[in-house]
């Protein structure tokens, strides 16, 4: 008969890491890994969302959101625009098409970590697991985000091409202003994560029918952002809140680099940027300085949020609720 | 009220087989199974996790069609009358976390109660009188999301009673639950059919004790097959040909082979307190664990021990478990993970192997 | 030793014979046996039961008013805009907010109908349905009825506070038309949404991506923010396949009388809306009962996250 004061032997697998001296609790293990540790989340989540959003090898799903989605949200504007004819309407037409193509991005972006929000506690009832693991929970859906992003600028991508190609948009490769067009896109793609955080923020307290939310919340912002008409046609209030808001200045330089010669969404006769600061339009340097600045608010804002939120779903047990009706 | 006596079985399976298509390779999760069960029987379904008992359960209730082969439910075809048998029955699973958690418990059934056809008002009724029932009267306003994994599978189980069903499939009801909800849950079960007779169960489990003391009647399943079928007395039957008793005496001069001599008496061997071979335990009394032929042989046993001096102290039958029913029908327990060749027809029993081997340990042993 | 957890005797808790209706059946093959009035009135009774929690969440839960009524309109808002910026005439702004009026219900169809039984079946409800002897057109039916309260009162926010804020006047020469060719492109919708629900059980995952492509596409297609006669042979095919395409374009001609290009009249495009009604409802039945069958022998009504 076995010693019943000796352990029995441990599997294999079983075996712990063990670190030479500290044979039995490594504290090390508990400290975290710090910055690396968060980069190391962080890209590990961005290729999980790349891994089960990109869909390269799927030919529908690659459809469905790098072609049908943006390419109709586009061509619904051009209809508008062709609907009421003459000058006005074709002076819009590259306006309208770069604005709904960037608008492709900020939709996956909002969509991003709201979705994953979601599906995880929903659908795949994981949250709990990706909660309680090292890795910090804000920085891991920030991550799957971001992949959703990067399948957004597909779309972006590609209804430019088609603006390029079959509806006339005059783009001229040796004409865009690359350098402001990447800081642009980085600082941007910053601002809608941060405006993504804010969502998930919001559906971490709400139930199922949250999946909607989203598309509302990029409708939205689709008002004041500038992206399908210049921000003078709205009322002054309007207008201020649109120029307080990231997007709009990310698709006012985003636009300013791929088409140098277009109409400003933030100035113009009549707008509040006229009225505010006695320019017609933004400089360069005064949108970046723009995005930068509201970008930062936004993002301390929608870290907060998140947290805040976080703090709220915990206390009240709603990380693992399923909530469908 | 009491039914009248049914003559249509509650389950008549034939040949059922059932595959389902997968990566690397399809999986044959039923194989050919026969099945018959009476009406108002409380019937089981007891295998191992991946055995086929959810399979055939999915089947009976209209949920997944077989690959081939016909069931019947109180007469009505799984395929062609899937209607009439929804009319009749309910299920209710272990693990189950369905339904909408922004309800109420009580909302929740009522909801299932309009499934059913239920006037609202009766409905509500209903409800409410399941609700004490089942013993969920201080969670009637609680909402589900708030419920805990016990009170969940009750208000589960009522569900499953709301519309009153002639047949009631149970696919591992107490799965994931404490002791004492578990508890709950079979004795809500027993009450139920001991109240509405004529009732049918179909109870799937790998608890063994779940279908030893609840079910009439067990099917023993293990990849897709039916091994055994009868009443857990009659399985017990089939792997201990002898009866084996535990006798703890005052005394025994000259020892257990005083008892060998006797007729009847297979084996005597000393036991200790606590069941293993011995010596003689600090409170000196004599353990003896006895094999004989028959339960009759005892008699002889007890009729010699006054003349030698001895009394009995303690007398218990020591009964096989259902698990070496399975062990002696499959060669490996539930939790065994090393591969087992299943039996040649599904009938019969398998030679056992490993258990028995010279060498090996006993089943006790491993416990 | 056996253990007494286990007995059957004397079980805890007594459960009253009264407890159960359906004692007065004999037999369960008297039990199976119900008539047509009882199958009708279950459908009904289950309409009312699956529309129950989504009515009930509304109340229990109201961030919906946030992003289901003010963010929408802010959406029709900015195509409000875009013609305007465009020095439009008045009457498209009409179009865009009837157009954003409308898209509640299409969002309804999609989310709250076509994708809902591929959810259901993730939250593992699907099994409890099949299991239960009402049809399952009444759940789906029940869950648009539910999802319709919603609908509505995004609808009639656009519509009334748009049209007063955006100075859109109605010119309405036949009500009793306009009203009957609002019920049909309801009535056509949910047919859709019903054929759209059985087919999203088969396909799975891929369903929850397909509603993807019912929004911008459809909504192009459709017309929603301009006459879907400006585009033609599209335009023609949408309304003859699409609901919302046809009842838009027949609701624009009623709700701003003598107004724009179109491709039929009203009248007949309710009779259009009339034939979809029927063939989808048809299809909708035939569909559902097709792939209830072809889910069971594949399993899928069971297995999850395929």
């Amino acid at each position: 008969m076995s010693d019943p004061t000796t352990p029995p032997p441990v599997p294999a697998g079983f075996a712990p890491l063990r670190i030479p001296g500290w044979e039995d609790f490594d504290p090390a293990r508990a400290r975290g890994g710090g910055l690396r540790g968060h980069w190391r989340g962080f890209t590990t989540a961005v290729r999980i969302g790349w891994a089960t959003e990109a869909n390269w090898t799927d030919p529908l799903l690659f459809f469905i959101y790098s072609v049908a989605k943006p390419v109709s949200a586009a061509l619904i504007l051009v209809v508008m625009l062709e609907v009421i004819g003459g000058a006005t309407s074709r002076q819009y037409r590259s306006f309208v098409v770069v604005g709904s193509a960037l608008w492709a991005m900020v939709f996956s972006g909002i969509a991003g970590l709201a979705w994953s929000i979601l599906e995880d506690r929903e659908r795949y009832r994981m949250i709990k697991y990706v909660y309680v693991s090292p890795a910090d929970f804000l920085v891991v859906m920030t991550g799957r985000a971001v992949a959703r992003v990067a399948v957004g600028a597909m779309g972006t991508i590609i209804t430019l091409a088609v603006g390029v190609v079959l509806l006339g948009v005059p783009f001229d490769p040796f004409r865009v202003d690359w350098p402001l067009l990447a800081v642009v896109t980085v600082l941007g793609m910053v601002a809608i994560v941060s405006v993504g955080i804010v969502l998930g923020a919001v559906v971490m307290q709400t139930r199922q029918e949250a999946w909607q939310y989203p598309e509302a919340v990029a409708g939205a912002l689709f008002l004041v952002s500038g992206a399908v008409f210049p921000l003078a046609v709205l009322p002054f209030a309007a207008q201020v809140v649109g120029l307080l808001t990231p997007l709009a200045w990310w698709i006012e330089g985003s636009r300013r680099a791929l088409l140098p010669d277009s109409v400003s969404s933030i100035g113009g006769e009549g707008s509040a940027w006229l009225d505010l600061t006695g320019t017609v339009a933004p400089s360069t340097p005064e949108i970046v300085v723009a995005l930068l600045v509201t970008g930062a608010a936004g993002t301390l804002a929608a870290g907060l949020a998140f947290r805040s939120s976080e703090r709220r779903a915990k206390d009240r047990g709603l990380l693992d609720q399923t909530t469908g009706s | 009220m009491t039914a009248p006596v049914q003559r249509v079985p509650a389950i008549e399976a034939r040949d059922i087989r059932r595959t389902y298509k997968a990566r690397p390779r399809d999986v044959v999760a039923l194989d050919g199974v026969d099945l018959d069960v009476a009406a108002g029987e409380f019937f089981g379904l007891l295998g191992p996790n991946g055995a086929g008992k959810t399979t055939l359960i999915k089947i009976l209730t209209t949920l997944l069609a077989p690959s081939s082969g016909t069931a019947r439910v109180f007469g009505f075809d799984i395929e062609g009358d899937t209607r009439k048998i929804r009319r009749i029955m309910n299920m209710v699973a272990g693990g189950e976390q369905s339904g909408y958690g922004i309800l109420t418990v009580r909302e929740q059934l009522w909801m299932f109660s309009q499934f059913y056809g239920m006037p609202g008002a009766v409905g509500w009724r209903r409800v409410d009188e399941l609700i004490e029932a089942v013993g969920l009267e201080e969670q009637r306003l609680q909402r589900v999301n708030s419920l805990s994994t016990g009170q969940r599978q009750k208000m589960n189980f009522a569900r499953g009673l709301l519309n009153d069903p002639w047949i009631l499939f149970l696919d591992e009801p107490t799965l994931g639950l404490d002791v004492s909800a578990a508890r709950s849950v079979r004795e809500l079960v027993l009450a139920w059919q001991a109240a509405v007779s004529g009732r049918t169960v179909l109870l799937t489990t790998h608890y063994m004790a779940e279908a030893d003391e609840l079910c009439e009647r067990i099917a023993i399943v293990d990849h897709g097959r039916i091994l055994a079928i009868g009443s857990p007395t009659d399985l017990k039957r089939r792997v201990q040909r002898e009866s084996v008793f535990r006798l703890e005496l005052d005394r025994l001069d000259g020892g257990p082979a005083r008892l060998f001599r006797l007729p009847g008496v297979v084996s005597a061997v000393l036991a200790s307190a606590d069941g293993h071979e011995g010596t003689e335990d600090a409170r000196q009394t004599v353990a003896v664990n006895l094999v004989l032929t028959d339960d009759g042989a005892l008699g002889e046993v007890v009729a010699a021990l006054a003349p030698l001096g001895s009394h009995i102290v303690a007398l218990a039958k020591s009964e096989p478990t259902l698990e070496d029913v399975f062990v002696e029908l499959v060669g490996r327990g539930f939790e065994d993970e090393a591969e087992a060749p299943p039996p040649d027809d599904g009938l019969t029993p398998a030679v056992p192997q490993g258990a028995h081997e010279a060498g090996e340990p006993e089943l006790e042993d491993v416990v | 030793m056996a253990d007494p957890a286990f007995s059957r005797a004397g079980p805890g808790r007594r459960l009253r014979p009264e407890l159960f209706v359906g004692q007065a059946d004999a037999s369960p093959q008297a039990a199976a046996d119900w008539s047509r009035r009882r199958i009708l009135l279950t459908d009904l009774r289950a309409v009312r039961g699956r529309a129950y929690p989504r009515i009930t969440g509304l109340f229990r839960e109201k961030s919906w008013l946030f992003f289901e009524i003010l963010l929408p309109f802010l959406t029709t808002s900015a195509f409000v805009f875009v013609y305007r910026a465009l020095q439009a005439p008045p009457e498209y702004i009409g179009f865009v907010v009837l157009g954003g009026a409308m898209t509640a219900f299409w969002l309804n169809v999609v989310w709250m109908m076509a994708a809902q039984l591929y959810w259901e079946k993730d939250q593992g409800n699907l099994e409890l349905y099949f299991a239960a002897p009402m049809n399952l057109m009444s759940v789906l039916l029940g869950m648009a009825l539910g999802g319709m309260v919603m609908s509505s009162t995004r609808a009639v926010a656009v519509l009334v506070v748009a049209s007063l804020l955006y100075g859109v006047s109605f010119e309405v020469d036949q009500w009793l038309l306009l009203l009957a060719v609002f019920g049909l492109t309801l009535a056509a919708l949910y047919g859709l949404g019903m054929i759209l629900a059985s087919l999203f059980l088969m396909w799975g995952r891929e369903a929850w991506h397909t509603t993807q492509l019912m929004v911008e596409p459809v909504y192009f297609v459709s017309g929603l923010n301009f006459p879907v006669a400006r585009l033609g042979f599209i335009g023609a095919l949408a309304v003859a396949t699409i609901p919302l395409a046809v009842g838009l374009d027949a609701m624009r001609q009623l709700a701003f009388a003598g107004s724009q290009v179109s491709l039929l009249p009203p009248l007949a495009e309710a009779g259009i809306l009339v034939a979809m009604t029927v063939l989808f409802t048809l299809a909708a039945r035939w569909s559902l009962r097709t792939l209830e069958r072809r889910a069971r022998i594949e399993g899928r009504l069971t297995m999850r996250w395929q």
